[in-house]
This record gives C-alpha cells, sequence and structure tokens, in this order.
C-alpha cells in the first residue's frame, strides 16, 4: 500500500500533462528522447524517399526523370538529412531515453535543455524540408564547399537555408552533447563508479566529448559562410585574401569526427545487446575503454583525407594517410572484444542479433575501402567516384543504421511493453541486407570503372549501365525492408502481446523497472555494487518499487535525483530537477524568428530576437533556486544530502565548463583560420592593419584584471564595470579596423572582436543577474553555487576579451 | 576526473604532437624553411625531427608514467590509452622519414 501511494505521489510530480498543454511543455527524458527517434524515423523516411529518387534517375543511361537543377537538390538533401536531421538526432533520442535509466536516475541533469534542444531541432529540420518542397533546398552537396555556395554561383537562398537550418539544428546537438556527459559524469546510481559504468555510458562520454569539441568548428564555418553571403566579409573569396580551402578544414575539422560521432553510439548499442544475446560477460571492458578512447581522439587528426586531392603537400598528406590508417587499429580491438564475447557464450539467432550479424559483416566491409581510401596515391584515383559514394554508406550503414535496428527491436519491448506480433522483422533484416549490398557493392564497381559521384546522368557504352540498374533495384529492395520494419513496429505498439518484465535477461539497470517506464523510471534508487547490477540482484526491480532504495520520497513536489562524486560514485547531493515549462519552446520560437529573419534577409529584423532570447535565458535561470537554506535532506539509508541549490559544485557549474569548451574550441577554430590565411591564402599581406595601439589592450587588459578581481570579493558593480571596459575597447578597435569588407584579414580581425564582444556582453548579462539574485534573497553563505557558475562565465569573458584586444593589434605592432 | 584525465593523458600527448608538428609545417612551407640546406639536409626537415624526436621523448615518459597501475580494468585502459599516445606519435610522423617536405 506504502509502494502504491509513493507510485501516485511521484507519478504527480513527475508527469506530463494531458493533451496539447503537455506536448508542448513536457520537459521528461523519456517524452523527448521518443520524440527524438519518431522525428528521426521520419526525417530517414524522406532521406530514403530522396534516395529512391536519385536511384531512378541513374538505374539508366541519359535518363530525364529530373533534371540536373532538381538533382542537385535531391543529393544535397539526402546527405544532409540524413547526417544532421537523422542521424545525430537519432542516437540523441536513444541515449535520452535510455541512459538515465541505465545510469539509475530519473532524468538527466538538464531537463529543459533536452526540451529546447528538441524544439531547435524540430523547428530547424522543418525549415530545411520546407525550403525543399517550395524548390529552394540547398544543391550544392552536402559539404557546401564554397566557391560553389556562395553568392557568385548559388545567388538564391539555397546555401542560406543550409547554413542556418543546419546551424539552428547543430544548437540541439550542443544541448544534448552538455546534457548526456555532465548526465553521465555526475547524474548515476549511488556506488556506480566509473568501473562500473556500463559500457554503453562510456561511449556516451566520448561520443558527447567529441561533440563539444567536433561541432563547434562546423558552426563557425556556417557563420563566417552566412555572414560572407549576407555581408560581403570574403572570409572564402581569394581575390581578397580569403581561400575556399579554409571552409574544407572547418568542416572536415568536424566532418571527419562526425562519422566516430555517429560510429560510436552504435558500438555502444552493440557493446550492450551482443553480451546479452551471448549469454557472456563483455569480453575486455577495459580495452574497449581504452579503444574508445583512442577513437575520439586519433578521429580529430584524420580530416584532410577527406582533402588528399587539394594540393597539400605529401608529407602532410602522409601525416593524415598514417593517423587515417591508424584509426582502424582501436577499432579493430572493438570487433575482437564482440568476436570473443560470442565465442565465450552461448549465442542465441534471436532477432537483433541477426541485425548485429548483418552489422559486422557491413561495417567491417566498410572499414577495408576506408583503409584503401587512406591510401594516397589510391584515393587520388577513387576521389569524387562512387566509390567513395560506396564506402561511406557501407561504414555509416553499416556503423550505425544495422546495429539502430538491432537497438529497437532490442529495446522497443521497453517502450511498448510489448511483444512482436509477426515475423517480419527477419523479412525486413534479409531485404534490407540484400538490398543495401545490391545497391553499394555495385557502387564499388562502377566508381572503380570512373563513374564520378553527383552526375545527373551518364551516356550510354561506358560500362556503367547494368551496375547501375542493378545498385536502384537494390535501392528499392532496401526501401521495401524498411517499410517492412515500420510496419513491424507499429504492429507490435498496437497489437503486441504485454510481456514480462526484462524479457532479455539483460543486467542493466533500464530493466529494474517497469515497461512502459514510469515518468520518474525508478520509486526508489538503486546501490550499485557491480557492472551488472541485475547478475548480483536479480530482485532489485521490485525491491525499488517497494521503495527499498533510496530517495523514496515524494516531497515539496520536488523532482528529486541522486548527484554522486564522479569517480568513486559516492552521493554527493541531491539534485531538484525543474518541472515542466514553457520555456524551451519559446526560447526555441525566438531562435527560431532569428534565423528565419536571417534566411529573409531581414538584417535589421533579425537581431531583435536576441535581446528576447536573453530575456528568456533570465526567466530560465531565475526559476531555479530558493528563498531559504532548508539544510541536509533525508535521502535513506542513513543518508542526509543538500539539495543542489545548497551544494557547493552543482550540475549547472560542469554544464558551464563544458559549454565554455565548446566557445573556447570553436574561437580557436577562429585562430586557427585567422593563422591559415596568414600562411597559406594568396594576397596577403592585407593593405592596412590596425593601427598598433598601445592603449586600447592596456583598457582591455585592465578591465579584465578589474573584473576577475572584484568578482572574487562580491563587488559584482565593479566588475560589471570591468566588462564594460573590455567592450569599449574593442568596439574602439573595429570602429579603427580597416572595413571588413575589403579583405579577409579585416573580415577575420572583426570576427574575432565579436567573439570577445559576445562573452564579455554575456559576462555582464550573468553579472547583472546575480546582483539581482542576491537582491532578492535567493543567495545565502550555504547557496553560493550560482556565484561560482557567474564567476566561470565573468572570467571566461574576461581572458577571452583581453585576448582578442591584445591579439588584434600585435600584427601591427610587428610590421 | 583523475581516472579521466590520465585516460586521455597519452591521446592529448598525440594530439598536442600532431598540432605542433602540422603547424611546424606548414608555417615552414610558407617560410621556404626547406629551401635552406643545413649539415643532414634541409632546415625544414631537421626541425621537424627534432619537433618529432621531442614529441617522441615526451609521449614515451608519459606512457611509461601512466603504466604503474595494472591492477584494475581502469588500470589497464589507463596503461593502453598511455602507449597508445606513444606508438601513435611514431607512426603518425613517418613520412618525415622519406617524403618531400613541401612539394
Amino acid at each position: 500500500m506504502k509502494a502504491l501511494q509513493l507510485h501516485h505521489e511521484l507519478t504527480a510530480i513527475w508527469r506530463t500533462e494531458p493533451g496539447w498543454r503537455g506536448h508542448l511543455r513536457s520537459v521528461n527524458h523519456s517524452d523527448i528522447g521518443k520524440r527524438f527517434i519518431v522525428a528521426a524515423f521520419v526525417f530517414f523516411a524522406i532521406g530514403g524517399v530522396l534516395a529512391m529518387l536519385i536511384r531512378a534517375q541513374l538505374a539508366t543511361p541519359r535518363s530525364a526523370f529530373v533534371g540536373p537543377e532538381v538533382y542537385n537538390q535531391l543529393f544535397t538533401m539526402h546527405g544532409s538529412i540524413m547526417m544532421f536531421l537523422f542521424a545525430i538526432p537519432m542516437f540523441e533520442g536513444l541515449t535520452m531515453y535510455l541512459l538515465p535509466k541505465m545510469l539509475g536516475a530519473r532524468d538527466l541533469a538538464f531537463p529543459r535543455l533536452s526540451a529546447l534542444g528538441w524544439w531547435c531541432y524540430l523547428f530547424g529540420g522543418t525549415i530545411i524540408v520546407l525550403a525543399m518542397l517550395a524548390g529552394v533546398a540547398p544543391n550544392a552537396g552536402w559539404f557546401l564547399y564554397p566557391p560553389l555556395s556562395g553568392r557568385t554561383y548559388t545567388p538564391g537562398i539555397n546555401s542560406d537555408v543550409w547554413l542556418l537550418g543546419v546551424t539552428f539544428v547543430e544548437i540541439s546537438a550542443m544541448c544534448a552533447a552538455i546534457e548526456i556527459a555532465v548526465s553521465i559524469l555526475k547524474l548515476r546510481a549511488p556506488g556506480m563508479r566509473l568501473d562500473r559504468m556500463p559500457i554503453f555510458a562510456w561511449y556516451m562520454l566520448a561520443t558527447a566529448g567529441m561533440m563539444i569539441f567536433g561541432f563547434p568548428p562546423l558552426i563557425l564555418g556556417s557563420i563566417l559562410l552566412e555572414v560572407e553571403r549576407a555581408f560581403g566579409w570574403p572570409f572564402f573569396d581569394p581575390a581578397l585574401g580569403g581561400s575556399p580551402l579554409l571552409w574544407q578544414h572547418l568542416f572536415w575539422l568536424f566532418g571527419h569526427p562526425e562519422v566516430y560521432i555517429i560510429f560510436l553510439p552504435a558500438a555502444g548499442a552493440v557493446s550492450t545487446i551482443l553480451p546479452v544475446m551471448a549469454r557472456a560477460r563483455l569480453l575486455g571492458y577495459g580495452a574497449i575503454i581504452a579503444a574508445i578512447m583512442a577513437l575520439a581522439f586519433l578521429s580529430f587528426g584524420l580530416w584532410v583525407h577527406h582533402m588528399f586531392t587539394t594540393g597539400i603537400p605529401h608529407m602532410a598528406l602522409g601525416f593524415f594517410s598514417a593517423a587515417s590508417a591508424l584509426v582502424a587499429v582501436p577499432t579493430a580491438v572493438q570487433i575482437f572484444a564482440w568476436l570473443g564475447t560470442l565465442w565465450s557464450g552461448r549465442p542465441q539467432m534471436k532477432l537483433p542479433m541477426l541485425y548485429l550479424i548483418g552489422f559486422f559483416i557491413v561495417f567491417v566491409l566498410g572499414g577495408l575501402t576506408g583503409v584503401m581510401l587512406a591510401m594516397v596515391p589510391f584515393d587520388a584515383q577513387a576521389h569524387d567516384t562512387a566509390f567513395v559514394t560506396a564506402h561511406l554508406h557501407y561504414v555509416l550503414v553499416g556503423g550505425f543504421v544495422f546495429p539502430m535496428l538491432a537497438a529497437a527491436y532490442y529495446w522497443l519491448p521497453h517502450v511498448t511493453g510489448r511483444q512482436r506480433v509477426m515475423r517480419i522483422g527477419e523479412a525486413a533484416f534479409w531485404l534490407i541486407f540484400i538490398g543495401f549490398n545490391l545497391t553499394f557493392f555495385m557502387m564499388h564497381l562502377t566508381g572503380l570503372l570512373g563513374m564520378p559521384r553527383r552526375i545527373d546522368t551518364y551516356p550510354e557504352g561506358m560500362g556503367w549501365t547494368a551496375l547501375n540498374l542493378l545498385s536502384s533495384i537494390g535501392g528499392f529492395l532496401q526501401a521495401f525492408g524498411f517499410a517492412l520494419f515500420l510496419i513491424d513496429v507499429v504492429l507490435q505498439i498496437g497489437l503486441g502481446r504485454v510481456h514480462r518484465r526484462n524479457p532479455w535477461g539483460a543486467t542493466t539497470l533500464e530493466w529494474a523497472m517497469a515497461t512502459p517506464a514510469p515518468a520518474y523510471n525508478f520509486a526508489s534508487l538503486a546501490t550499485v555494487t557491480d557492472r551488472e547490477p541485475l547478475s548480483t540482484q536479480p530482485d532489485l526491480g521490485v525491491r525499488l518499487a517497494r521503495g527499498e532504495g533510496l530517495l523514496a520520497v515524494a516531497r515539496n513536489g520536488w523532482r528529486e535525483t541522486m548527484v554522486i562524486d564522479m569517480t568513486t560514485g559516492a552521493p554527493e547531493h541531491v539534485a531538484i530537477l525543474p518541472g515542466n515549462s514553457w520555456l524551451p519552446i519559446t526560447t526555441a520560437a525566438m531562435l527560431g524568428g532569428f534565423f528565419l529573419s536571417m534566411l529573409a534577409g531581414l538584417y535589421a529584423v533579425a537581431p531583435l530576437f536576441l535581446p528576447m532570447v536573453a530575456w528568456l535565458g533570465w526567466r530560465w535561470a531565475w526559476t531555479n533556486g530558493y528563498h531559504e537554506d532548508v539544510g541536509p535532506l533525508d535521502a535513506g539509508h542513513g543518508y542526509r544530502l543538500p539539495p543542489s541549490f545548497e551544494a557547493e559544485r552543482t550540475t549547472g557549474w560542469w554544464g558551464s565548463v563544458l559549454a565554455l569548451g565548446a566557445s573556447a574550441t570553436l574561437f580557436t577554430a577562429l585562430l586557427f583560420g585567422y593563422a591559415f590565411l596568414w600562411t597559406i591564402a594568396p594576397n596577403w599581406p592585407p593593405p592596412r592593419l590596425i593601427a598598433p595601439s598601445l592603449a586600447v589592450p592596456a583598457l582591455a587588459s585592465a578591465g579584465a584584471a578589474l573584473s576577475v578581481v572584484t568578482a572574487r570579493q562580491g563587488r559584482i558593480a565593479a566588475a560589471l564595470g570591468g566588462q564594460a571596459a573590455i567592450v569599449v575597447a574593442l568596439v574602439l578597435l573595429l570602429w579603427w579596423a580597416p572595413a571588413p569588407t575589403g579583405h579577409a584579414y579585416a573580415a577575420t580581425s572583426a570576427a574575432i572582436a565579436a567573439y570577445g564582444i559576445f562573452h564579455a556582453g554575456t559576462a555582464m548579462l550573468i553579472l547583472a543577474f546575480v546582483a539581482a539574485r542576491a537582491r532578492a534573497g535567493f543567495h545565502s553563505p550555504a547557496r553560493s553555487g550560482e556565484v561560482r557558475i557567474a564567476r566561470l562565465w565573468s572570467d571566461h569573458g574576461a581572458a577571452a576579451g583581453a585576448f582578442c584586444a591584445i591579439l588584434l593589434v600585435v600584427p601591427g605592432w610587428l610590421a | 576526473m583523475t581516472v579521466l584525465l590520465r585516460l586521455s593523458a597519452g591521446p592529448i600527448g598525440w594530439a598536442v604532437a600532431f598540432c605542433l608538428i602540422y603547424g611546424l609545417h606548414g608555417v615552414g612551407c610558407a617560410h621556404g624553411w626547406d629551401r635552406i640546406e643545413l649539415p643532414g639536409g634541409d632546415a625544414q626537415r631537421i626541425v621537424l625531427a627534432a619537433a618529432w624526436l621531442a614529441c617522441l621523448a615526451a609521449t614515451l615518459a608519459l606512457a611509461l608514467y601512466l603504466s604503474r597501475d595494472r591492477s584494475t580494468p581502469l588500470g589497464r585502459a589507463v596503461l593502453a590509452t598511455g602507449w597508445t599516445g606513444f606508438a601513435a606519435t611514431l607512426v603518425t610522423f613517418v613520412p618525415l622519414l622519406a617524403v618531400p617536405t613541401c612539394v
């Protein structure tokens, strides 16, 4: 009876409101995760239809099915949708749904951030797809190389749709990355030390880290290219000191890690599902962690292998070629660990296992052609042919789609609480597997026979005709397979019989709950003593449901979950998470207003949305915290822990550290661009440099020192003054600098100054917020977490602003 | 946090070496170091080789330092990533030995 009452009380606190209001305001991780998954599948279907149109066009020579302009939009949209609107959001959704459950938590660290990411993804993706329906879809290829994507060769809004739409969607990816990393580091079940984390969490920790450091170069590149298109700042125009190669560097600095960002979550699913199917413990847990970390870093040193034919010196090509071959080693370590696990167990040929076998075959083949393409002489021959298209599909479909299909069948009973009704999934597998190999194996051959990628038609007599027809037939077989998969899922949701809990006999915590999962996941939280909690405590789920774990209480209407020490897993404090809110959707709507205004060329209107975003951010932060000290809370089992607003170092602090890390990465990419153009681009040195002033950097440095010192003393007004001095110094530099439209030097200098102004301005806003909160009674010696977070942002603003001011006058000093 | 830093230390060593040597390569080619002949080869190759040797020594020292604890799965993972940093630094820059520098 007590357990039932606890269930009712927790449901009242955690539930999503009914009706449309609930849809718009929900911040629950299960809701948001499922929405991401469904939307990503819808985008996958759209991308798939585009692929069918491409294959229809290429099925026969001299096809008149679509013209070149439409064809350009088809292949650009197919690639962009699959990469940005399907693959990344799909694993984000799966992770958002699963991760708290696997970690033994009730939600993610920043529920409203997840919801904001969802709305940004939905709005950004919708803009891109609507542009396609209007006939103005991006058409310069999914990696949008200038000068083709520049104003001269793409005068319409096609490229703007890509640049603004994708950047809008990338806000969602950055939100997810910070959310996932902090949740893994801080929101685990007590006792879940790092070496007891489920292997999926290790994969996602590495993935989130890669996203935090991998996406900023793309975001920077997109901003620079959009600014060039909108305002004529010549970052990529060689006539004015720019270089199109800078875009390629920035794009592939993101683009190659992106392949592993997509692969690692799928490999995490493989490492989770495969031991269950093999009825064995995962072999080489430590070796796999080492391989994940090696991949996470090495994958950042390969980007130039996408640029082997751009005229880069041979020695540099050699560095990237060697690194590209090297990255196969940690991938192979994982493959051998999986094979060893299968060997040591008693594998069951259930449906998820069938898809894992498909993954093994297709992904290993893709990896081998990857090693071929890592060799410079071979790449020079195969570059921009259908061979490359075939390779990337083997890697991405093998390394992501097959594992995701396995994951869908493995975790669907968790989502629906139901069993499959018919054996349609097996038929779907064979159609997809045979269709895929028919399509893309043939494309290896057409590529080796010299067929370029991205051509809308080809003549007879090239030896490509029969192979292309077979590829097209294979493509349509795949489409039938995916249609069957969809039917299978719909049947399971609608007609499947309710099944017992944990149908696979899995050992991870997500199965220690009723399915479908309640809104709060666990009525009480587990204490973990083993990497596979359900193997040592098979009745754990029942005991947690009876309220025998930690935080078995519903008090004050608070959404409570445990925050732990990230290494030892010892309980640290109780996080009080925010409830359902209008803030995520309204913030996303304001951001959408900004992006749409830019897209429409309303450059005077677009900035008006930014104060609205800042005001919503203020409201967002204002709803955190508490007016009075409440002291330690009873967490059960003898633990008395402070609530998050009385904790010394909150999840918000960690989130801020990661957000600033992402920002610093963007700035580093900007500095790389600055140095790259100085060193490589034609038409340098520039006609005029910024005057070698001493006073301006001195003003910025003095402001920075004032801000750093006084923020520590609690003198917020003085700290605000310091940040204002930085803004003034940088504005003065911009004022005296040559016009940014005249040369890439001036454009890059203006971008650097803008970075400093933005961060000093943000620091001013946060300092003003802290001052207002102190006046409103939100702060006390116990409740000082916000002040620490504000200091992080303020110090970063000070350091960035002073550095930018000094950097901008250095060339003038040296000249 | 310390464990995560130790797990990352080896690959970070490689990443630092990569940025240093690739950056030096770009600067050297831009300033024509490859056209300056010195005893033992051109200035570009000598500078890059010196940087490589320094990075190898640093990543080797780091790998040895990280190899002390082998008793736990994470300790062994730290050992493996430490040696990965050294091995990657060794393999990635082998082209220094044979390939023309700025052609």
